[in-house]
């Protein structure tokens, strides 16, 4: 159905939200690839299943991820008239209990962790409460999301309709506020207003670089050319980073909304989303996104009436991390080698087949639909002088709650890590946490307190890059760290320029170096001039970055390389070749255990009298270490 | 930065030059008679900034960055220094690396003489321990595109293990066997050998059957690259099959200057002369 003037989407809009607050219950299981993967699909399934034998009205939607991928599978329950709750962690076991609850308006409390008593509206900022009615003692026992501790200091702008909506249901996506912020700004914005509004909201580059989003689309606007590009990057490669995946996969429509009115703006009337083939669940519903958007009008020709059209095509990545740079990216669209240009040349100038081309992330293209509904202003009050807005990130290794984290900007690491995060698991001792994925860098502890956004994660080494942020404790070797993510850039420099490639192999083969026990003094030396070059000549910011992983580790844990080179000590106890176990005689009392348990037969020793390791056999697996009962085994 | 239209100045090395529009550093600073090395450059195909060897510093005033000069496009007042202290010491490292690499190519150990790199302090990564010549300028790749126009080599794998090579390693159908790929390289990476009537190309996995010269009978070339140089060069059956040591210059060179200068637009020299 074509909805081509904003009435009409106005219309729809009522009747939609009407249906989502007061029409029949809905069951929203979490299913995206994080709740999939912890079984959501046999949830979702055993519902649909006792919804049918049950012949009840209910309706069971897929939902997207609302960020709390440590509590998944997740079900969330909205009853008409009452609150909306949360289940946790719920097995295709508990569906029948949950549905008896359902069915007879209670609360099924051995999965309730909490409840949001009103629905929220962001774009239109307000909110509409579920009923009016008093709540029931047994809801009102339930937590509100905003007295969690993982959810009260989160803001969620990005993911605002993550968990919320079936994604693909444009009816839903249309209740929540969909597609009004580009009928406002084809119908009553010129494109220079547009411009302006993005620049004063003061958005900047959620992919990485962090350039201010109004000033690339002006220089883009203002470039003249035959045609222009809009595309969007989700070629999300840093390890441990998936919150543009859940933004696809929870919120398609989001993206196309933005790109859209990017679109409009600049003057462009084709466009691309990169997707990598790794997301198969991002590229399948983004497709059928396209499609609905499409069916409605809001793609193709003279959208909502202003004569402006756009075509968006679905580009699939190969696999390579290098394509996600801009250049790479825009020549393996073309069909060419996914390999970086120098852009002593802009792409918003010169991009994709030569013409001019506005490329953002997933994120940014996100956020443009609520600043042109909310306005700068709104949007400009978030977060710090320098970093306006909210930022997703994945917050992901040592942590208690695992998952996505969206804060407004400048708020502390310890705020993300303590009080979202929950702290770090078996009480062990923080050590580090890397932002910014390999073009990034570890922050110690001593910088916990320091405000997360561009400027200041820059200034500590690292940078706020796409927003993986994967947590290390005191069982982490930084050397070991830094060697990890010289490996994974030397599988994925292109190898293209001479500093990135040669270099970054010939880290990586003194940080191995270093972690077998065959460090030299002059490593450290010789590491920081590697780094030198190929900051200063790399022809893409993948080698130009690349040895931010170890200058950061050096900055802050030099003594750490110095045990390894100096002492051939690893003091994690991480690095096989330098860690020895041994028997303490005066502890053993000859058992045998360690003996019997060991795979490669290098404990030694009679029964009864103290036992041996021939370190030569010994190949490190702490085997003997747990079996032994009499802490005999020492291991250092 | 956007393109200039206009003729301007800026400085190279404390000397006013002049740059046209569509012009690189590197080639005005030649034309100034500064020479900036690199290994990567051809002036017949298009530029490509891998080797970085020709990095020189700009200046705009209390900034600096190091640029390739091969695909850098200067705009006025720009201040370049070509050789100075910090150029030439990334410069070195370069060559530090691309000697560990291929410690036995003369034109990397001639550089290493030039800048002073004695010995490398890397390990061997390739795995091809001496025997690594190819240092992945890509100017066979590109001259294969541009000037041959068959597109018969490119690369395979990342990072140390990027090569050049035909698809899947095997023979390559595209490859018409004119040599401009070996006759290119400045490492001698390539190389064919004419054996009973066939053009083997050892590293591209290739071997192309040879036609005989219309004049002194040895076989010479394929009947696809005489196919080619009749369509594209416009020339008679004649010249195309005779021999290039009839007539009297190496062939591979020939080849490229030729075709080299077919694409620039200019007079091709001899076309009338046999036809």
């Amino acid at each position: 159905m074509k909805i081509s003037t904003p009435e009409k989407l106005a219309e729809i809009r009522s009747s939609a939200r009407e249906e989502l607050l007061n029409g029949k219950p809905r069951v929203l299981v979490g299913m995206a690839t994080c709740g999939l993967a912890t079984g959501a699909q046999n949830v979702f399934d055993a519902l649909l299943k006792e919804v049918k034998k049950r012949k009840t009205d209910i309706k069971v939607i897929g939902t997207g991820c609302i960020g709390a991928c440590f509590m998944e599978p997740l079900v969330d329950v909205v009853m008409p008239g009452q609150s909306r709750i949360t289940y946790s962690k719920v097995r295709p076991d508990d569906v029948s209990a949950l549905m008896d609850a359902i069915v007879n308006g209670n609360v099924y409390e051995d999965r309730a962790v909490g409840r949001i008593d009103a629905e929220p509206f962001l774009l239109d900022d307000t909110s509409k409460n579920y009923g009016n009615g008093p709540l029931s003692p047994q809801i009102k026992k339930i937590p509100l999301y905003s007295d969690i501790p993982f959810f009260s200091k989160q803001m969620h702008i990005a993911m605002r309709n993550c968990g919320y909506i079936d994604p693909l249901s444009m009816n839903e996506y249309i209740a929540k506020g969909g597609y009004s912020a580009a009928a406002k700004a084809l119908k009553e914005m010129s494109p220079e207003q547009i411009i302006e509004e993005i620049k004063l909201s003061g958005l900047r580059g959620r992919g990485g670089g962090g350039f201010p989003t109004g000033r690339k689309w002006e220089t883009c606007r203002k470039t003249h050319g035959e045609s222009k590009y809009v595309i969007c990057n989700a070629d999300e490669g840093d390890p441990g980073a998936y919150m543009d995946r859940s933004i696809i996969e929870g919120d398609p429509h989001s993206v196309i909304e933005g790109m859209l009115i990017g679109s409009f703006a600049i003057g462009a009337n084709e466009g691309y989303i990169y997707i990598r083939e790794e997301y198969p669940l991002a590229v399948k519903r983004f497709r059928e996104a396209l499609k609905q958007a499409e069916e409605c009008g809001f793609l193709g020709t003279d959208i909502f009436g202003s004569g402006h059209s756009l075509k968006i095509k679905i580009n699939r990545g190969a696999g390579a991390f290098v394509c996600g740079e801009s250049t790479a990216l825009m020549a393996s669209i073309e069909g060419r080698v996914g390999e970086p240009r120098a852009k002593y040349i802009h792409t918003v100038e010169s991009g994709l087949w030569g013409r001019p081309t506005c490329l953002n992330n997933v994120e940014t293209w996100n956020n443009v639909p609520v600043i042109i509904a909310r306005g700068s202003k709104w949007f400009s009050g978030i977060g710090t002088e320098g970093s306006k807005g909210t930022k997703v990130f994945s917050v992901v290794g040592k942590i208690n709650r695992v998952g996505l984290v969206e804060i407004p900007m400048g708020i502390t690491l310890r705020n993300i890590i303590y009080d979202i995060g929950g702290g770090i698991p078996e009480n062990a001792d923080f050590k580090a946490v890397q932002t910014g994925g390999p073009s990034g860098g570890c922050i110690p502890a001593q910088c916990l307190d320091s405000p997360v956004d561009f400027e200041s994660l820059t200034a500590l080494g690292s940078m706020m890059g796409s927003g993986g942020m994967i947590v290390m404790d005191e069982k982490t070797c930084m050397v070991d760290v830094a060697k990890y993510f010289l490996s994974f850039l030397r599988e994925e420099s292109c190898g293209k320029c001479v500093p990135c490639r040669e270099g970054i192999a010939q880290m990586l083969s003194i940080l191995t170096a270093i972690c077998e026990g065959r460090g030299a003094q002059s490593d450290l030396a010789l590491l920081k001039e590697l780094a030198q070059l190929m900051k200063d000549t790399s022809l893409c910011a993948l080698g130009s970055t690349a040895a931010n992983p170890v200058l950061s580790t050096m900055k802050y844990f030099l003594d750490e390389y110095k045990a390894h080179i100096d002492d051939k000590h690893c003091p994690a106890r991480v690095c096989r070749a330098l860690i020895r176990y041994s028997i303490l005689a005066d502890k053993c009392t000859g058992c045998t255990a360690c003996a019997t348990a060991c795979p490669s037969k290098a404990v030694t020793g009679k029964k009864k009298t103290p036992h041996e390791i021939d370190q030569s056999k010994c190949i490190k697996c702490g085997i003997c270490l747990d079996a032994c009962k009499f802490d005999a085994i020492e291991f250092k | 930065m956007t393109q200039k239209t206009e003729t301007f100045s800026f400085t190279i090395d404390g000397k006013q030059v002049y740059a046209e529009p569509g012009e690189t550093v590197m080639k005005i600073a030649g034309k100034n008679g500064i020479n900036i090395p690199g290994l990567c450059h051809h002036e017949s195909v298009s530029p490509y900034g891998a080797c970085r060897l020709c990095i020189v510093e700009v200046f705009w005033g209390k900034k600096s960055k190091l640029v390739a000069s091969c695909i850098y496009f200067p705009s006025p007042n720009d201040i370049v220094e070509t050789n100075n202290k910090r150029v030439r010491s990334r410069r070195r490292m370069i060559i530090e690396l691309l000697l560990t690499r291929c410690p036995d190519v003369e034109i990397i150990q001639k550089l290493a003489r030039e800048y002073d790199v004695e010995k490398t302090r890397f390990a061997e990564t390739s795995g091809l321990k001496n025997e690594q010549r190819c240092i992945l300028c890509g100017l066979c790749v590109r001259t294969c595109d541009e000037i041959i126009g068959r597109h018969a080599i490119s690369y395979a794998n990342r990072g140390t293990d990027r090569m050049v090579t035909t698809p899947f390693d095997d023979q390559s159908d595209e490859c018409i066997g004119c040599g401009a790929c070996v006759f290119v390289c400045p490492t001698k990476a390539l190389h064919y050998e004419d054996i009973d009537g066939k053009r083997f190309f050892e590293e591209l996995h290739t071997q192309v059957p040879l036609v005989k010269c219309r004049l002194c009978g040895n076989a010479f070339a394929s009947q696809k690259q005489i196919d080619v140089m009749m369509e594209r060069l416009e020339i008679s059956r004649e010249m195309a099959e005779t021999c290039p040591r009839c007539r009297s210059s190496s062939f591979g060179e020939t080849m490229a200057q030729v075709l080299g200068k077919y694409k620039a637009g200019e007079a091709v020299i001899g076309s009338d002369k046999f036809s």
